[in-house]
């Protein structure tokens, strides 16, 4: 038996240190095992193959920057939507389904704690699978560097970056980001079967989009302000030409914050009415 | 406050279905409580209930003196929790779980490492902590789980079928752990194995389809039972005369004739009154008519009996 030791143990209240631990832990999952690498993978993959694309069809008619139209294509949206689902769709319904989550909310800590701990690791993983997209400047330049070398000087053939071209996307990849692992979380949280949180997610994200679609199906009629204001594919195209808007960084922040409210409602809620 | 535990009319619903009635009972500061009750009787419920996880449907209970309802996670800092069937997270590493656990209970600097250790030696996990969970085989599974229940040394270990599916050597080990742990904490533990309970319980909660039907001490539990003044005897000779004058002793009730075995011995159940002895008349009446006997034996009431009595549905 263990000598029994009389140092007191030392403890902490501290909210953010719980939080951090469930966000440590969470991040870890994504980056050790082999899902979060397989998600990065295809997405890298996809990436690639569109970049190659673009640059093709910019070869023939250049008017905006590479991230115009590596973003503003329906080949964008064909994986960007899928991103959501496969990032978030283990969260709540993993613990739910070993029952890990007994454990966890038997533990001192609160459900918030728990759904942001969750969320904040998610959200991370999500940038980071954005964070290629910065090497494709330096990437060009490189290949500038050897065009120039093996061809001599040959403008056309010289694809230009701006940081500004990167700005405006990356902040809106982030922006909706923000909201759409939230809802991720969400649908993760109502069931204890992934595939069927993925599918649950899947099926808001295609709705979310082509509600900012609905003005080119049904023309301008008066409600359409308001899809106008909600179209991610709308924002997208005027970021990545440049024009940072304000609006909806507000839309999806006050959206992530109110569904992750939510999650937190439905997680105690599923408690009670077991 | 000394009780450790005070439940107060805990009460529990699935719909129409009621899993716990109106249970209140109270536990002292280092009390091994047992639960005991056939299966679907509300044991599990009833110990979700104290540890917040299920929100009780009418009623409340204080750990260590604070409301699972108004303060719970201040009554979870004085707890810790085995749940049934012992979920763990498949992908982690035994010492990597129990520092994941042993953080998110608030355990923080030196104290992490000294309170795995510590809860490592115990359940005897030192050699596997490097060990994937998905690998561990049920019996370590189970260690693990003990293992995180002890971290941060909780006031009260609420343990849910802690030998389930562990083999006599480990059932062993646990039970004298069980035991060592009771210096330091109250221990509160459901099975199905009554010897188990009777070896290391101080005190058994019987509990049976939601109700609380005895709460006491194994030795109070079996000292008012039917079975308790049970005298067998197995005599040559006739039967009419033994069983009128036994039954004209005050404290029988009544005699059994259970019937005549090979070689023409007959075999009677003398029931008295609880706490009595019939031994010494009954051997005198079969002395007196001068019938040989080869066998007199007074039942000693056993947790079973008490089990049997209290949850049979006749």
């Amino acid at each position: 038996m263990a000598e029994s030791k009389p140092q007191p143990i030392k403890r902490t209240r501290n909210w953010l240190a719980t939080l951090r631990t469930i966000f440590a832990k969470e991040l870890r999952s994504y980056l050790l095992t082999p899902f979060g690498w397989v998600i990065l993978a295809c997405t890298m993959a996809l990436q690639g193959f569109w970049l190659q694309a673009v640059i093709q069809t910019m070869s023939k008619a250049s008017g905006e920057g590479v991230m115009y139209y590596l973003l503003n294509n329906i080949n964008f949206w064909f994986y960007f939507i899928f991103i959501f689902p496969l990032i978030t769709m283990r969260s709540m319904a993993e613990e739910e389904r070993l029952g890990t989550m007994e454990g966890l909310l038997t533990a001192p800590v609160t459900t918030t704690q728990i759904v942001l701990g969750k969320y904040f690791a998610a959200l991370l993983f999500y940038i980071v699978l954005w964070l290629p997209l910065l090497l494709y400047p330096t990437m060009s330049e490189l290949g500038n560097w050897y065009t120039q070398l093996r061809y001599g000087i040959a403008p056309e053939g010289i694809i230009e970056y701006h940081p500004a071209d990167w700005f405006g996307p990356i902040t809106i990849l982030g922006l909706s980001g923000t909201f759409f692992i939230a809802l991720g979380i969400l649908c993760s949280s109502l069931t204890r079967s992934q595939i069927i949180a993925g599918i649950i997610c899947i099926c808001f994200m295609i709705m979310y989009y082509f509600m900012g679609r609905a003005t080119e199906l049904w023309g301008e009629f008066p409600a359409a302000p308001a899809f106008h204001y909600l179209s991610c594919s709308e924002q997208i195209s005027a970021f990545s030409r440049g024009l940072v808007d304000t609006r909806p960084a507000v839309l999806y922040l006050s959206m992530a914050v109110f569904t992750l409210a939510l999650t937190v409602r439905i997680v105690d809620y599923r408690r009670w009415h077991r | 406050m000394s009780s450790m535990v005070v439940a107060e009319h805990l009460h529990k619903a699935f719909g129409r279905f009621t899993a716990v009635k109106d249970a209140s009972f109270t536990i002292e500061k280092g009390e091994i409580v047992g639960f005991l009750g056939p299966n679907g009787a509300g044991k599990t419920t009833t110990m979700k209930m104290l540890t917040g996880y299920l929100p009780p449907t009418a009623g409340t209970a204080c750990i260590a003196g604070y409301d699972i309802i108004d303060n719970p996670l201040e009554a979870r800092r004085h707890m810790g929790y085995m749940p049934e069937n012992v979920p763990l997270y498949e992908d982690m590493r035994v010492y990597e779980y129990l520092e994941y656990r042993a953080r998110l209970k608030g355990i923080c600097g030196k104290s992490v490492r000294q309170q795995i250790g510590r809860a490592m030696e115990l359940c005897g996990l030192e050699e596997r902590h490097r060990h994937m969970i998905s690998t561990l085989s049920k019996g370590y599974r189970q260690r693990c789980g003990l293992a995180d229940a002890l971290l941060g040394e909780p006031d009260l270990l609420i343990l849910d079928e802690p030998t389930n599916g562990l083999d006599p050597n480990q059932i062993r080990q646990i039970r004298e752990l069980i035991r060592s742990l009771a210096e330091h904490h109250t221990v509160i533990l459901s099975t199905h194995i009554l010897s188990e309970v009777e070896m290391i319980c101080g005190k058994v909660i019987i509990i049976d389809q939601g109700d609380i039907k005895a709460a006491d001490t194994p030795a109070n539990l079996t000292r008012g039972l039917r079975a308790a003044g049970r005298v067998s005897i197995e005599y040559k000779g006739e039967l009419e005369p033994v069983v009128q004058e036994l039954e004209a002793f005050a404290p029988v009730k009544k005699v059994i004739v259970e019937g005549t075995l090979p070689g023409g011995w007959q075999r009677l159940i003398v029931r008295a009154e609880p706490g009595t002895d019939t031994r010494e008349k009954a051997a005198a009446v079969i002395a007196a008519h001068g019938y040989p006997m080869r066998h007199i034996y007074r039942h000693i009431p056993s947790l079973e009996d008490v089990f049997v009595e209290m949850t049979r549905r006749d």
